[in-house]
């Protein structure tokens, strides 16, 4: 038997968890910021999922992974820019040491 | 077992381990490793999925954009081989490990129960390079033409952006700017 939709679908979940965990755990910015990726990726496998085993006919299915790819890049260039500034100020990437704006 | 599904399970356990290390690893560099062997992964699974185009974007932006950004801002952000970092508390990790836990539970139980009944079906002709060139540049409805120029919109904003946070200097340090 091939895998079928809730294989890849359960695939997808236990990486989007393993991204929470991830994102909930970690305190190194940097760290987090990957973790976002992963779970950015989970909801990309699942978008292709559908497209691959329910909606054939219609390419959204993949043509929203891409424009998640994009967004992904976009934010990974921006988050990293912040995080790079943040470490010259404060030479330290704790997500605690970011309180500047913090009354 | 078939070959296919021999594949989907080795692609899966690659995946998940390095998912593990991206989550875990104490070296920075190590984590940023674990993120580029997933998201291969993630492209072969793209590639059992049909998705050939998909699986090609993933490793040119990601594994070659994102990742590679990544490693340099690692690089840069000299407290890379800093060893004593900051560990969450042992209670945050247990409730973590059982929040993600229940968002597994409830995603994955979704997903089997609900059934969607997605069979075995022919390989898709709409993953196609035609198929999603003619997407993203039809306006009409299903059409992505809006979607595709706002994100290049974004993607330059980002890049501004990006230039204009992490190119400033120090006040009152007169070093010239790299």
């Amino acid at each position: 038997m091939s895998p079928g939709l809730e294989h890849y679908l359960v695939l997808a979940a236990l990486l989007f968890s393993f991204g929470v965990f991830g994102l909930l755990t970690r305190r190194n910015l940097v760290a987090m910021l990957l973790c976002v990726e992963l779970v950015l990726n989970a909801a990309a496998l699942n978008f292709v999922a559908f497209h691959r085993f329910l909606y054939q006919g219609d390419p959204a299915g993949v043509v929203f992974p891409i424009l998640i790819i994009a967004v992904a890049a976009a934010e990974a260039a921006v988050a990293l820019a912040v995080v790079i500034s943040l470490f010259r100020h404060r030479k330290n990437l704790d997500a605690r040491a970011a309180d500047t704006l913090s009354g | 077992m078939t070959l296919e599904s021999f594949f989907f399970y080795l692609m899966a356990a690659f995946i998940l381990y390095s998912a593990y290390f991206v989550v875990t690893a104490r070296n920075l560099f190590r984590c940023a490793i674990g993120l580029a062997a997933s998201l291969i992964g993630i492209a072969g699974v793209y590639l059992l999925m049909d998705a050939q185009f998909l699986s090609a974007v993933q490793v040119a932006v990601y594994v070659g954009g994102v990742v590679v950004l990544v490693v340099f801002a690692v690089l840069m952000v000299s407290d890379v081989t800093q060893k004593e970092y900051l560990r969450s508390p042992f209670s945050r990790s247990v409730a973590a490990a059982i929040i993600a836990e229940l968002l597994l539970m409830i995603v994955a139980a979704a997903a089997v129960v609900q059934g969607f009944g997605g069979g075995a079906r022919p390989a898709p002709d709409s993953a196609s390079v035609r198929e999603i060139g003619h997407a993203l540049l039809a306006t009409g409805p299903g059409g992505f033409a809006l979607p595709f120029e706002v994100i290049s919109l974004v993607l330059v904003a980002a890049l501004v952006g990006a230039c204009t946070v992490a190119g400033d200097r120090d006040d009152g340090e007169g070093g010239e700017r790299r």
